[in-house]
């Protein structure tokens, strides 16, 4: 599959939204989902539905070998050493909220701390905030440099004898600096501290290599990466997954319950209780096969001319400020335009149909830090072109038109 | 009108010149309000006469065009009316920013009525009504002379 003709395979591009053709930048978010991934949900439905792991008649074991076949393709794309350290969750949010959650059950002790960074979405930060509460642990934060990144020399000044755990994401969903994850996963591991990752915005972008990474769980959107929404993945080391106590208590998860005493189930049940995703999880096998085909060394080279492209125009354009300039950087350039509010920005963009995001992104940490509200935020996808990012930069001179600036 | 008209409209009008922006002087009633989502903040002073008449009425505040533009149009109508009528003018407004096609207040000239149908074009967008409604919700707690801090979220 080529990758200069794959917006026809995203059956979204050929609507017309509010009579206008669609600019979607706004992947950092949500992405679009090409046709072989709606197409596969609505043949589970309507042609192979059961629910998975309970029943023995041939639907049901037809729909779990499906079901395991994606937990087998996902470990294959990141290339994890065993499928059990593949857990399915209901987005990347639970997946961060599972970590936190068995750490701090049998883990973490009063006073231990957690270092985090600046550049954290709400869901790396409000999870292991709870354990402020119920565990009294301390939080601090690597601190945002002037190019947007969060550097190896500042992890290492915030490493304290107390930490325990850092949590950081691979990729800024703001200034879109990618973090040198693996160094300081060697830095961590060498003091004995755990690494867990929000990769949200890494999975769809970057090469992923758990075995070589060696990080101990790692978080994954799906609906980031051209799959369903509903869904996420957590890569655990089956060391800890087998180790820490399970998350949720329900069916699926164990393994014998009496009154007086119940036991789990092995791996990967034992995290994945009640009903899952199934058919999003059965279908997010086409959007792996989906990226594989396309191959995620052409879909880095894309987007990385894409954001150099991109760069390069809001630079040229006055009163366009760029957030961060950080030296490795991801599809993600948000910016703000002098004296008018992103909001604003959206929606007179939207106007034009060009779809981008205006907000705090959920990092208010980091709009703190830059003293705004928020910002605007455009993202590439692998269906992005140059000519999206034009219609990106004359629809802001439409805007700065109405507002009067040069 | 469409949006692009609103905001040349609203833009050039109050955008760039906002109506009672500051702080009244001897204001007797107060409250603020805020919007997270946006970070639009705004805060409404009123000189209430013994005749619960607005004799003055200001904001200050920060945030998008939407949000300032419609706490100075609000500040322009309200000054002059006297409590009940300008309770009854926020909740037209708010009834036409939700659903109703016009403004219905008897209190309200027709020029009036046009400048407030300006807004109208938030309608389609969700999201932006609230920055649209902030100023009027936080006109109501002042009022009331609330405490605490008018929220759009809910
Ligand atoms: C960096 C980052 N972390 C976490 C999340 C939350 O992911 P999910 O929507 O899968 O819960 C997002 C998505 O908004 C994100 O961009």
């Amino acid at each position: 599959m080529k990758i200069e003709n794959i917006k026809k395979e995203f059956p979204i591009f050929d609507e017309k939204i509010q009579n206008n053709d669609l600019v979607y930048l706004d992947s950092a978010n949500s992405s679009q989902k090409p046709k072989v991934v709606a197409d596969r949900i609505n043949e589970f439905y309507t042609k192979q539905f059961s629910n998975v792991g309970r029943s023995v008649h041939y639907l049901a074991v037809a729909a779990t070998n499906l079901y395991e076949n994606t937990r087998s393709s996902v470990q294959k794309y990141i290339n994890a050493k065993d499928k059990n350290e593949i857990v399915f969750t209901k987005g990347a949010t639970e997946a961060l909220n599972l970590v936190a959650n068995i750490l701090g059950q049998n883990y973490l002790n009063e006073g231990d701390e957690i270092l985090i960074t600046e550049l954290e979405h709400h869901s790396n930060y409000v999870p292991w905030h709870f354990l402020r509460k119920s565990k009294n642990i301390k939080i601090n934060f690597a601190e945002m440099n002037e190019d947007g990144e969060v550097t190896l020399e500042e992890i290492e000044k915030k490493i304290t004898p107390k930490t325990k755990v850092i949590a950081i994401t691979h990729l800024s969903n703001v200034t879109g600096a990618i973090l040198p994850i693996k160094e300081i996963t060697d830095l961590a591991h060498s003091k004995g501290i755990l690494v867990v990752i929000d990769g949200c915005q890494g999975a769809p972008h970057l090469k992923l290599n758990m075995q070589d990474l060696d990080c101990d769980f790692y978080a994954i959107s799906c609906h980031k990466m051209y799959g369903p929404t509903g869904l996420g993945v957590l890569y655990g080391k089956k060391k800890w997954l087998e180790e820490l106590p399970p998350y949720q208590g329900g069916g699926g998860m164990i393994s014998e319950v009496k009154k007086d005493s119940i036991s789990y189930g092995e791996l990967p049940n034992k995290y994945e209780a009640g009903t899952m995703a199934t058919a999003q999880v059965i279908a997010f096998d086409e959007s792996i096969k989906f990226m594989e085909n396309i191959g995620i060394e052409n879909i880095m080279k894309h987007e990385a001319d894409l954001v150099e492209y991109g760069q390069e125009l809001l630079q040229k354009n006055n009163s366009v400020k760029l957030i961060g300039s950080p030296k490795n950087k991801g599809g993600v350039l948000s910016f703000t335009l002098k004296g008018v509010h992103p909001h604003d920005i959206a929606t007179i963009l939207d106007e034009d149909g060009v779809a981008i995001r205006a907000g705090h992104h959920c990092c208010q940490i980091l709009h703190d830090k830059l003293n705004i509200p928020a910002s605007a935020r455009a993202s590439v996808g692998i269906y992005n072109t140059k000519d999206d990012l034009d219609k990106l930069n004359d629809s802001i001179n439409n805007c700065k038109k109405i507002f009067n600036l040069k | 009108m469409n949006l692009k008209e609103l905001y040349q409209e609203i833009i050039l009008e109050h955008g760039k010149n906002p109506r009672n922006l500051g702080k009244t002087d001897d204001f007797n009633k107060d409250a603020k309000g805020n919007n997270p989502l946006c970070g639009d903040n705004v805060h409404v002073y009123l000189k209430l006469n013994g005749q619960k008449i607005v004799e003055d009425i200001s904001f200050e505040g920060s945030g998008c065009a939407i949000s300032m533009a419609s706490a100075s149009i609000m500040t322009d109508l309200i000054k002059g009316k006297n409590e009940n009528e300008a309770k009854e003018i926020v909740e037209d407004f708010l009834q036409m920013i939700k659903e109703n096609p016009e403004l219905k207040s008897e209190y309200l000239q027709d020029d009036e009525k046009t400048k407030l149908m300006c807004l109208s074009g938030v309608k389609q967008y969700p999201m932006r009504v609230k920055c649209a409604t902030l100023s009027w919700h936080t006109l109501v707690s002042a009022f009331e002379n609330k405490k605490e801090e008018v929220k759009t979220e809910n």
